[in-house]
Parts: structure tokens; sequence; C-alpha cells
């Protein structure tokens, strides 16, 4: 009894101490956090992005350092958070008039931040400064004005695993949409743990949509969208990849786990040897070398429809940049920009990222040391880069849509002309 | 005489060994998800999806703990999440203690409508709050400091703290602390010295459960802050599942590293939960 | 903290009286003048202050912009009225969700509460020596360690077709995209992540019944089931009832978890209130709606509070 009455105040008073001292505690890191940038009168620039993580360790900073180098008086302070999470902070950032000086943007969300006046008009921006526009590879305008300039960009080839492939009996990787299902299904009746083709459908990021489906529209130079920029899902262009990935599904073609797979998912089946091929960012080259250095795979365009010999386009992603319109530096934030963009230093970054640059001149180390990435810059040249939903309202959103009414299909609740009609009605109401 | 002790002990064996069955299968149910986080932990990431698949492979390392520990931005996140939490769950229990105090002991006028909010604040969605709140918190100068987060799930923290003191209390006879109150001790002697005393298993279970809730949040946590050095572990595990491809063993060893010391402070908290009361103490 | 002075009539002031010595209550006439009245408020104070200004203030917030239009992404909203109210009640997904969230909820906390009670009950037996109870209580509440993200991870990976429970089973399941199974399959896992919050609450519980009450039982002829039922469900009672009630209202907006498990698909089948509403805030940069769903789900959980409330006035 006396003893447990013992422990008890002992209880309390280690409870008691542990308070004062985690209020001490506070009371310090409320201090200390409290001392933000450079005494000097310097310009801090915040710049938010999730590109920091994806690379080297290190890398980045590098980058940073130079353009401190040049530009004496600013700094550059990396503010970093994952990529899944990246739009939700900077809105609420936005909301609160606390955006980021300088925001790494991806294009499914320009039109969103601007329409919310949440990013600056670099347009003018660029008229300010004087600067030459001519070597940027492309801009993303909402209504005729630029309010992101993709840094880099990740193309989307087709990947093959070229022992499975054989093993199939199939001799060279396909180019069109007879030979590729012909492939797939050789694949698929491998064995049991083997499928032809793998498609993501996750809806918590439905960018499969982009990258897996519409992908066989641009391919063959067709479009979801009319002259006007309007939806129009129910064309032939549409219609015809739509029927052509439903009838892949229902050879049981298709690697099991789609409804829910997601990007990543994709890339540790292939990397695992169980899919025959994949549509997916040049980004994964060197993971799934360094995973699985025994994987024998090549890259390849596309296929396009049967008999098509026009330019085909070609999937990407863009790590873009953007300035806040709320930033009180925006002259020294478009430096920033103008510095990622210059020739040297966008070659570096493209380099590091395993992606194409931004810029038309430069030209990444990788394309002349590698015979992989050598073979994509040839597609990349050939065809031309497409991705329709960069700069569309609540792009992401869309894609969920058609990704909702899609799954529906697939799991035989309608059929084809239904999903589209119903897609297009979606999409209308969105825009 | 002897017939019904052999059958009584043979009854208590078959209890013994229904019972150890029980918790073996409990075990395996709780145990077996985080064995294979721990197996995956020490997994190249090209093994870990592998099929067949196999609990130890051959490249067998501590790597992925290395690179934890060994970088001291990630050493800094685990640092702040034990500043954070411990701070939350100080204050929660303090806080939550005297108003559980007075809604078990007390009748006062607006006990009902308060209890009311108390209970249906909660289920608010966070992410709806998100956005009001931040500017909140802007205004207010917290942004991106340990005060910040502190209050932030202090707030998220204390309607459940409360409703379970009170409920701790509830379930102690009134007698016990009116008598003290009644020799003439105050208030604040009858709680602090007799009724938490006898909650210290409640205070236990309310306290680690404030922990892990405060431990374990990433939504605020990564709106609250900008800077790294301010970051906490759920933060630092995500930024680990990157746009393109996923760490899979750091992320696990890195929860894995994040629960260790809660485990060890539970085992040492656990004394609370054996000891119990002696039938005595509660006798009215 | 805040009160030092009490108003009671006795004079043998004994301010630090340690152990308990119950004194036979005096009627109901001593325990009137028991205490200052203003002193529950002080009690209070800390908890509504900072309820005040940090919860309730972001959620008249809401509430604010739930009868408005566009805001946060237009600089000047409008007031619409309940247009909002009917837009979102009247979206075939909301109805989806609010069955798929009653489902998951209830099915999720009947199930932890099963579990947390027979867990304690087991983790609490005599039968077993004091060592291995504690080998096994730090193995139960495992799944309470770590953070939803995680959670989330790794399942997908154990559900995954080509993942450890399907090896284990000898099945190719679809465990998480098929329609039919992912709701299960997500309750399920969120029963997993769930459950140690009654075990430890139930645990500590536990040690609070005192053992006589189990005497008198056992000397009344009681056995094993008549003890529980009459002892031990009676007096974990308050417990329960505080933890089906937080258990409920915090299962009901689970998000983290069915978000980065099935992201609410396949088609709706675990869309719940809570992915409704993220992405009514995200993925359509509907605020004002997203804004609309939090307050009707906060009137739905008002009907528990309610009941809860008159519950607890009740026994008193």
């Amino acid at each position: 009894m006396s003893k447990e009455a013992h422990d008890r105040r002992r209880t309390l008073r280690v409870l008691g101490t542990s308070v004062a001292a985690v209020a001490l505690f506070a009371t310090a890191g409320c201090s200390a956090s409290s001392d933000s940038g450079s005494g000097d009168g310097d310009v801090v620039l915040e710049f938010a992005q999730w590109w920091e993580p994806e690379l080297p360790d290190g890398a980045f900073r590098e980058l940073m350092d130079e353009f401190e180098a040049e530009n004496p008086g600013i700094t550059v302070e990396l503010l970093s958070g994952p990529y899944a999470s990246t739009k939700e902070q900077l809105f609420a950032g936005a909301a609160a008039g606390t955006m980021s000086d300088v925001v790494g943007l991806d294009g499914a969300w320009v039109s969103d931040f601007a329409n919310q006046g949440a990013i600056a008009d670099l347009t003018e921006l660029m008229g300010e400064s004087d600067y030459d526009d001519s070597e940027l590879a492309s801009q993303i305008q909402v209504d005729g004005a630029t309010y992101m300039i993709p840094v880099v960009n990740f193309v989307y080839p087709m990947f093959t695993n070229d022992d499975l492939l054989a093993q199939a009996g199939v001799a060279a990787a396909p180019t069109n949409r007879t030979e590729f299902t012909a492939a797939a299904n050789a694949v698929a009746g491998l064995g049991e743990d083997t499928s032809g083709w793998i498609l993501p459908l996750s809806l918590e990021a439905p960018n499969g949509i982009q990258n897996d489906v519409m992908s066989w529209v641009w391919a063959t130079g067709g479009s979801m969208l009319d002259d006007d920029g309007q939806p129009d899902v129910t064309n032939s262009d549409v219609t015809s990849a739509v029927e052509y990935v439903k009838g892949l599904w229902d050879d049981g073609a298709i690697a099991p786990g789609a409804f829910t797979m997601k990007e990543q998912d994709k890339v540790e089946e292939f990397t695992n040897g169980r899919v025959g091929m994949m549509i997916d960012s040049l980004a994964h080259i060197n993971l799934i070398r360094e995973s699985n250095p025994d994987l024998n795979f090549s890259i390849s365009a596309l296929p396009a429809d049967d008999g098509f010999d026009g330019e085909r386009g070609i999937p990407y992603a863009s790590w873009g940049i953007g300035v806040a319109d709320s930033s009180e530096h925006k002259a020294e934030a478009f430096k920033l920009v103008e510095f990622l963009m210059s020739e040297k230093t966008n070659s570096k970054l493209s380099s590091i990222a395993n992606a194409f640059p931004g810029n038309t001149e430069s030209v990444p180390d990788f394309v002349a040391e590698d015979e992989l990435f050598a073979t994509a810059f040839e597609i990349y040249q050939n065809g031309y880069p497409a991705n329709e939903f960069t700069g569309l309202p609540v792009a992401e959103q869309l894609m969920r849509l058609f990704d909702e009414q899609f799954q529906v299909l697939l799991d035989g609740g309608q059929s084809v002309d239904e999903m589209l009609e119903k897609t297009q009605e979606a999409w209308l109401a969105e825009f | 005489m002897t017939t019904t002790t052999i059958s009584r002990t043979r009854q208590r064996m078959t209890k013994k060994v229904l019972v150890i069955l029980g918790l073996l299968a409990g075990a395996a149910f709780a145990g077996f998800p985080v064995l294979w986080m721990l197996a995956i932990s020490f997994k190249s990431n090209t093994e870990i999806f592998e099929y067949p698949p196999r609990l130890v492979t051959e490249s067998f390392s501590f790597d992925a703990y290395v690179t934890i520990l060994t970088d001291p931005e990630k050493v800094r996140f685990f640092v702040n999440s034990y500043v954070v939490s411990l701070s939350v769950t100080a204050f929660t229990l303090v806080v939550a203690i005297l108003a559980a105090y007075a809604f078990s002991r007390f009748e006062f006028r607006f006990k009902r409508p308060l209890n009311m909010i108390i209970v249906s604040v909660q289920a608010v969605p966070p992410i709806t709050l998100l956005i009001p709140y931040f500017g909140l918190m802007v205004t207010l100068g917290l942004y991106n400091t340990y005060p910040g987060l502190i209050l932030t799930y202090m707030v998220f923290t204390l309607p459940y703290a409360i409703i379970m003191m009170t409920g701790y209390f509830n379930t102690l006879p009134r007698e016990l602390d009116e008598a003290v109150r009644v020799d003439g001790a105050g208030s604040m002697t009858a709680l602090w010295r007799i009724l938490v005393p006898i909650s210290v298993p409640g205070i236990v279970s309310v306290g680690v459960y404030t922990f892990m809730i405060a431990w374990n949040e990433y939504l605020f946590a990564l709106t609250l802050t900008k800077t790294q050095d301010m970051r906490t572990v759920p933060i630092g595990i995500q930024l680990l599942m990157g746009q393109h491809s996923y760490e899979w063993n750091e992320m696990m060893a890195m929860s894995i590293l994040g629960s260790v010391p809660v485990l060890i402070l539970f085992l040492f908290f656990q004394r609370y939960f054996i000891g119990g009361l002696t039938s005595g103490s509660v006798k009215s | 903290m805040m009160i030092t002075t009490t108003t009671t009539l006795t004079e043998s002031a004994e301010p630090s009286a340690p152990p308990p010595t119950p004194t036979p209550m005096q009627g109901p006439a001593r325990r009137r003048r028991l205490g200052h009245p203003g002193e529950p408020y002080a009690f209070i104070a800390p908890t509504a202050v900072l309820m005040l200004v940090l919860m309730i203030v972001p959620i008249v917030l809401v509430i604010g912009y739930s009868f408005m239009d566009n805001v946060i992404t237009k600089k000047n909203p409008e007031f619409v009225g309940i247009e909002n109210f009917v837009e979102v009640l009247t979206d075939g997904v909301f109805a989806t969700a609010l069955g798929n969230t009653l489902f998951f909820t209830i099915v999720s906390v009947v199930a932890h509460l099963l579990l947390g009670l027979g867990f304690s009950m087991l983790l609490n037996s005599p039968l077993v020596s004091r060592a291995s109870r504690a080998v096994f209580r730090v193995i139960y509440i495992l799944p309470w360690l770590f953070t939803a993200a995680v959670i989330a991870v790794l399942w997908r990976m154990l559900l995954n077709p080509n993942g450890v429970v399907n090896y284990l089973l000898s099945s190719d399941v679809e465990w998480l995209s098929s329609p039919s199974l992912a709701l299960g399959a997500v309750t399920f896992i969120n029963i997993w992540a769930g459950y140690p919050f009654f075990m430890i609450s139930l645990l500590a519980g536990l040690q609070g019944i005192p053992a006589d009450l189990y005497e008198a039982a056992t000397v009344d002829g009681a056995n094993g089931w008549q003890r529980f039922r009459n002892v031990t469900l009676p007096q974990l009672r308050p417990i329960i009832i505080s933890m089906t009630l937080l258990d409920l209202i915090w299962t009901s907006q689970q998000f983290a978890l069915i978000w980065m498990t099935t992201g609410g698909g396949p088609i709706h089948v675990t869309e719940m209130l809570s992915t409704f509403t993220y992405k009514l805030a995200f993925s359509r940069y509907e605020f004002a709606l997203a804004s609309t769903s939090a307050v009707i789900i906060l009137l739905l959980s008002m009907v528990l509070a309610f009941f809860y409330v008159r519950h607890q006035r009740a026994r008193d």
C-alpha cells in the first residue's frame, strides 16, 4: 500500500517535471524558429517544390548555390514536400496569402491556380525583364497568358520486357495496335503470373488515364478536345482507343489489380518481370536498372493505329515552374526562373532528373552516353509532346471522372458509347 | 473430493490452453503485418515485390536504418516528433483532467451544451478545416513553430481525453473524493491527491493514445510547417513516397524506428495496467 | 492551477490527507455546500479558451463558407443561401458515400469493440504468467504505432494480387481492386488498425473493477460467463459507451487509410463522406461545396452527440 502510494507520487513528480521541461522546449523552439531569413537585408526567395527529394541528395541545393553565387543579394530557401500533397499545400498557402515566391507546378494544376489568382502572369514578368522566350520548348497558357513554364519533361514511351516477349515468340516490339494485341496476349498466355500489359487506374492518382489510356489517342494523332478546346470524348479517335483497351481487358491481357493500381506499382510489377509491356516515364529507367540489373528491356514509340504514318504524340509530364502572385520579390523570383531555364542549368537539371529539357538548346548528358535514352530522344524528336490535360480546368478531376466511367465499362456495367457519353456530359459540366 | 479437484484442475488446464490459443491467434492477426514490415525494412527494394514472397532474403542488411540514422535531417524529424508529441501529451492530460473533473463531479449551467460541443466538433472533417485553420495560425504567428503544432494537436486530442477521463472518473465512487472535501480539503486536493492517483491506469491509456495521435498526424503537420527543421516523422515517411517511386525499405525502417521508443515507453507504463487497484482501496 | 480557495464549513482542514479514508456520507444537504459555485467554470476554462479560438472559429468560418459560392477560389464570393446544400444532398454519389460510411463505421466499431473486449480479457487472464502477458500486450498494440500512410502502403502490398496474402492462401484474389470485395477489404484494414484503442482503454478499465465484486459473485455461485455479464460488463459500461461514441465519430471520418488504399474506388464502392468531401475541395476546387458537406456531417454527428449527452444525464 505505502509502496504503491509512493510510486504514484513519484509518477506525479515525473509528470510535473516533464510538463515543465516540455514547456521550456516549446518556448525554445518558438524563439529558435522565429528568426527566418538572413539579417543582411538580402532578398530571401522561398521555393516550394517536390523536386529536391526526387533528385540525388544535395544535387538541387547545388544548383541553388550556383544561382546565389551568380546573384549576390538573393538567397533561395528550398521548401520541399511530398509530391502527393504539394497541391493541397499550395492551395492552402494561396488562400492564406503565404504562398512561396517560386513554386513547382504540375501542368494539371495551372488553370486552377491561375483562376484563383494565386500564380502570376509570367508573360508580364517576361516583358518587364526583356526575357527572350524563343528558347523555351513550351509555355502553359491560360486565356492567352503564360502561367507555367515546363522546366523539364518526362516523356512516356513504351517499355518492353524483351526476354518475356522472346519467350512468348514475339521477335520485335509491336509498332501498331494489332501487333500489340498479339504480343500482349502471347505474353499473358505464358503462365499464371505474367501479363501482357499493365494499366494503373487508381482513383487516388488518376493520371493513368492521361498516361496509359489517352496516350493511345494521342499516339495516333488524335485528340480528346474539339477545335475550340472543348471536350469531345465521343469522337472516333477516343472511341476506338477506348474500345481497343476494353478489348485487351476482355482478352485478359491486362495485369490484375488495375482498379487500385498506381504508377509506382506498375513499375514494380514490370521490374519484377511479370509484365511484358508498359507505357511509362523515362524517369524510371535508372530505377529499373538498379532494382533489377538482369532485366532485359528496351523502349520504343507507342503503337499507333494500324496503317497510321503521321506524327505520333507522346504523353509527357512536366516539372513546371511558376511565381506566386502574392510574392513581394517577383523580379528576383523571375531571375530564378530564368536561371533554371538557361541552357546550362537546364542541361544539368535534366541530366540529374533523367528528363528532357525545357530549353530547346539544352542537351542532357545522358543522351550521348546512354543508348536507351538516345533512343528515347529520337522518339521524342520524331513525334510531338502531347498532353491535352495540361492547362485544362480541374484537370485531375477530369481524369477522375473519365476513370470512374471507364471502370464501370471494364467491370461490364455499360457499353463504350454509354461510357463516353456520360464522360462527355460530366466533363462539359466542369468547363 | 479428489475427483472434483482433479476435474477442476483439468477444467483449469483446458481453460488455460484455450486462453493461450486465443492469445496466439490474436498475436498472429496483430503481429503478422508488422512482422512483414520488419522484413521489408531489411530487404533491398527489388526483393520486396518478388513472387513467391520470402520473409528473409539474401540481401538482408541494415542499410535502410543506417541511411536514416546518419541523415541529420531525418534525425531531426524524430526529435521534432518527440518534442511535439510529449508536450501535447503532458498539456492535454493536465487540461483534460481539470475539465473532466468538472464534468464528472459538478452540476453547472452550461454543462450539457459544452459537452455536446466537445463531442460534436470532432466530427468536422479535418480536411475542410485545413484552409481556415491555416489562415488562423498564420494570423496568430504560430505558423512553422512548435507551439503551433502543439496547440493544434491539443485541440484534436482534448475532446477525446476529456470524454475518456470523465468516463474513468465516473467509474469511481463520488464518496471517495467528496469525503476529502467534506473534511475541509479543496477540490484541487481532492482531484490531484485522490482521484488522479487511483485513475493512473486510465490516465496512462489516455496519455498513450494522445501521444499516438500527435505522433502519427500528417496533414496538419505538413501544412503548419514549412522548413525541414520543423517537420515530423510522418512527413519524413511521406517524403520517401516519391512522384515516381517509393523507397520501400527506408519507409518501413523509419516507421519501425519511430515505433520502438513508443514500445519502450509502453513497456515502462505497463505496470499500471497490471497492478491495478487492491480490493480495499475503493470500497465504499 | 486557478482555483485555490474553496468554502467548506468543516474546520479541521487537512489539505494533504492521503490515503483515502472514506467517511460515511452525511446526507445530500452536505453535498450542496461543497465548493464555490464558480469552480467548475474555472476547471473548464483552459479547455474552453483553446477550443473556442482554435476549433470553434474555424468551424464557424466553414459554416459560413457553406452558404457562399466559390469561396477561396474567387475574391468576392456571393451568398447563395441553401443552394449548396441542395446540390450536395441531391448528388447521387453523396448517398452512396453515406451508405458506405455507415457500413464501414458500424462494422468497424462493432469489430473494434468485440476484439478489444476479447483481447483485453485474454490479456488480463490470470491463467497466463505475467511475463507472457507483457509480451502479448506489446504485440497486440503494434497496429497502433504506425501512421496511416504506412498502414495503407503496407496493406496494399500484402493484399496485392501478387502479394503475401494471396500467396499464403494460394489464391489470386484482387482484394482491393474488385468492386465486390474492396469495401470489405478496407473495413478489415481499419479494424486491424483501430482495435488497440478499445483494447487499451478496456484493459485500463478492467484494473478498476474491485476484486471483491468478483469474489462476491463467485460466492453467490456465478460461473465465468455470469461474472462477465453481471460484473465486468456493467463496470466497464461507462468506458464502453464513451469509446463507442468516439470511435463512431472517428471512424466515420477516416480519410487517409481509404484514400491511400483505394482512392474511393473501384468506381464508388469505397467512397466515404470523407473522400467525397476531399474531392470536392481539392479535385473540383469547390471549397464551398466541401464546406457544405462538412456541415452536413457535423449535423449528423450532432445527433450522436445529443444521445450521448442525454445518456450521461440519465445516468446522473
